[in-house]
């Protein structure tokens, strides 16, 4: 299978086109972490339906029982629980660093360590949000997959 | 996930026990050292390795405290609690003059020590994982 990649100036939005004519394993394969990677999930922001990339979320966070998904500029109201989101979407970066919130591991800058051995994750957003010490290893296991899948 | 359960605590304790009794055995050898209290000092390494195991598998249930108010915590309890049974044990034989001191330092000893072991490896997974990161932001 090749990858072509076409710079095209003043598009509206990036988009792939397959071209094939019998779908392979290997193409098999690479749509599959494709329709991972390309779902969108609906939620209200300002009174209005909105639909979002799950890519574009940097973190989503549980308060009074409401979910919220934030994105670099939104901060919207979702129906799914954390717990449903984690079951779905784990396998595309999302990982529990508390009781109430989930982070987008491909939206982390870098992460600190501070005395009281909790963790402070900086996203690409410049928002800073801090991981307990309970949720390290299940944040660390689930960096450790999306790296071995990369690397694959 | 739980380390220490009741199903491997008792072994849990063997392992110390053995372990420090193996290495009082050849700090001896080679100092050529004999103990005038060996039968004392096998019970206490044996209570040592209970109240080590003890710590060790209570850290699990407080891991969403801050880990310096548990460290501080269970250091005071930890002496507090060796220092009672040296008292106790005060009122019914006769303590060296430098119990306390003594158990004072075998106890200050391991706590720090594990306690330094913990945050190397704590910042060294952090910066793995930094580096994990910036392979991951790379390859996006």
């Amino acid at each position: 299978m090749k990858l072509i990649k076409t710079k095209e100036e003043n598009i509206e939005e990036n988009y792939l086109e397959l071209h094939y004519d019998k779908i392979d394993d290997e193409t098999n394969a690479v749509l599959e972490r494709l329709r991972d990677t390309l779902r969108y999930i609906e939620g209200t922001f300002e009174d209005r339906k909105v639909t979002i990339a799950l890519t574009d979320i940097f973190y989503i966070e549980t308060v009074d029982r409401k979910t919220f998904a934030y994105t670099k500029d939104m901060c919207v109201e979702i129906k799914e629980a954390l717990r449903d989101i984690l079951e779905e979407y784990s396998n595309i970066g999302f990982a529990r660093i508390s009781k109430s919130s989930v982070v987008n591991i491909y939206k982390i800058k870098k992460l600190q360590g501070d005395i009281n051995m909790r963790v402070i994750i900086f996203l690409k957003n410049d928002e800073k949000l801090i991981m307990n010490r309970s949720y390290k290893n299940e944040f660390y296991d689930r960096l450790n997959k999306l790296q071995g899948r990369k690397t694959k | 996930m739980k380390l220490i359960n009741k199903r491997n605590f008792i072994s849990i304790v063997c392992i110390f026990f053995t372990l420090i009794t193996c290495g009082k055995l050849l700090c001896e050898k080679l100092c050529n050292f004999t103990d005038k209290y060996y039968t004392d000092n096998i019970f206490t390494i044996l209570a040592f390795s209970v109240l080590i195991t003890l710590i060790l598998s209570v850290h699990y249930y407080l891991r969403k405290f801050p880990f310096l108010l548990v460290f501080i915590g269970q250091y005071v309890v930890t002496v507090g609690i060796v220092f009672f049974c040296i008292w106790i044990h005060g009122l019914l034989s006769a303590n060296a003059p430098t119990a306390y001191m003594d158990m004072f330092w075998s106890i200050t000893i391991p706590f720090f020590g594990g306690a330094v072991a913990y945050y190397i490896c704590f910042f060294y997974q952090i910066r793995k994982a930094n580096k994990m990161l910036e392979r991951l932001n790379v390859e996006e």
